[in-house]
């Protein structure tokens, strides 16, 4: 990124590659909308080439691009509404597909605790997604969010513990 | 230690991340505790659950195509910029828009996608081969990006490096050997975590299969051992009751880990 910064922007490329795939995830866990998020992957990108001159060396690159992200993420929420989550085919986790019984029974539970995640609070749901499916230490949470470790370990038990209560409520025949 | 301490630590008690002294006070209490075990069970339940999610796979390459374009037109659209501004004294000039350099580069790639659907009905055999050849050597540098991944310093890299491996269709037996070596061997929670998701989708092979049944007993994370425990259950079916009753009798290993281990035995009938 120093060597985008500094006026060389074809390396751009080079960073598409190496993120897009952990943008498109998270936007994508996020939306539940597979166009949505491959645009929304577009526009963070090019928001990183428009303000490049914002991009610090002290700090992580992920963590600059992930504000970044949350905020072509609100963006895009406040000019479409709030997401109405509706899975895709790869992601249809309670497909009828003949199989063993414990694993149909697998897939099911899976679409549920789906279901349940996405009924979750925004900012609960990005904490589960960022931790869960991101790979990030409380730590790095806490420079994305711009709050201390700590607060993310309480909030993080929180959302987990909604999670929890959710999953209990969806029924077992959805 | 009160029930309510115990909450935000959890994940780092499952993750086996905790100092000594702080896992001792946590052990002595679930001892004691029925309900925090019940929570401590149903939370690395849920977090494995959540694991075994499929990650969705974005359409890298047109992706790419478009972002290319767009970056194209940025470019170009800098260059005539420090043009225009130097004409801009003189004369009003059309400026191109940023939204009109992105919508302009978007209609290249809708039309360099339409060309490409035309000219390829009816393929001569040349382009054929030349379009399995360029597909070999993605692949190859799809495997040779995963493998220099999975042999970086940062865990965040190794993460991105098991998650590549997701995207190839047909993996060499290395870049498999390199994720179950990851399994055994990486010093991260979640990079262990992630390596059990990415295998699952080799789990019809008996080396795969017999690797992780022979790493389980070397892991210290409860966490990744139940995760590890669900995949022997997915991958063997009926065939994994004789491992999983080994598990649930084993007193050395986690509670909660003999607990999924139990659960499994009666998913498979036992």
């Amino acid at each position: 990124m120093r060597a985008v910064r500094e006026g060389d922007l074809t390396r751009m490329g080079v960073l598409f590659e190496r993120h897009h795939r952990p943008l498109f995830d998270f936007l994508y866990r996020m939306t539940g909308d597979r166009g949505a998020a491959e645009d929304l992957v577009q526009d963070v990108f090019v928001r990183m080439l428009r303000y490049r001159a914002t991009y610090r060396d002290d700090g992580r690159f992920e963590t600059w691009m992930f504000r970044i992200a949350r905020n072509v993420r609100a963006d895009h929420y406040r000019k479409h509404g709030a997401a109405v989550y509706v899975p895709d085919d790869d992601m249809d986790w309670a497909s009828s597909e003949p199989g063993p019984g414990h694993l149909l029974e697998r897939a099911r539970d899976m679409a549920r605790l789906n279901r349940a995640l996405q009924s979750l609070r925004e900012d609960r749901r990005e904490l589960i997604v960022m931790v869960r499916y991101q790979g990030m230490s409380h730590e790095q949470v806490g420079a994305v969010l711009g709050v201390d470790a700590g607060t993310v370990k309480v909030r993080f038990h929180r959302a987990l513990k909604e999670l929890r209560d959710a999953f209990s409520r969806v029924p077992e025949g959805e | 230690m009160q029930c309510d301490d115990l909450g935000p630590e959890m994940l780092e008690y499952l993750a086996g991340t905790l100092p000594d002294d702080r896992l001792a006070e946590i052990r002595a209490h679930l001892a004691q505790c029925q309900a925090c075990r019940d929570d401590v069970d149903a939370t690395a339940e849920l977090w494995n659950e959540l694991g075994a999610a499929p990650a969705p796979r974005p359409e890298s390459s047109r992706m790419r195509a478009r972002f290319d374009a767009a970056l194209q037109g940025y470019i170009d659209g800098q260059a005539e910029s420090r043009v225009v501004s130097f004409a801009a004294a003189r004369r009003p000039a059309l400026r191109w828009q940023p939204w009109l350099q992105f919508a302009g580069a978007a209609a290249l790639v809708v039309i360099g996608v339409g060309l490409g659907r035309f000219v390829t009905v009816g393929p001569p055999a040349q382009s054929n081969s030349e379009i399995a050849l360029l597909r070999e050597e993605l692949r190859d540098t799809r495997q040779m990006v995963t493998l220099s991944l999975l042999q970086q310093q940062s865990a965040s890299e190794r993460l991105k490096g098991v998650n590549t491996s997701s995207q190839l269709e047909q993996p060499s037996t290395e870049v498999v050997a390199a994720l179950l070596d990851t399994l055994k061997r990486d010093p991260n929670v979640n990079v262990r975590l992630a390596s059990v998701d990415a295998l699952r989708r080799f789990s019809g092979r008996d080396a795969v299969r017999k690797g992780v049944v022979e790493a389980l007993p070397q892991q210290e994370s409860p966490l990744v051992q139940i995760a590890m425990v669900d995949f022997i259950l997915e991958a063997a079916g009926p065939d994994a009751k004789g491992v999983l009753q080994r598990l649930a009798e084993d007193m050395m290993l986690n509670q909660a880990v003999r607990a999924r281990a139990e659960r499994g035995l009666k998913q498979v009938g036992l």
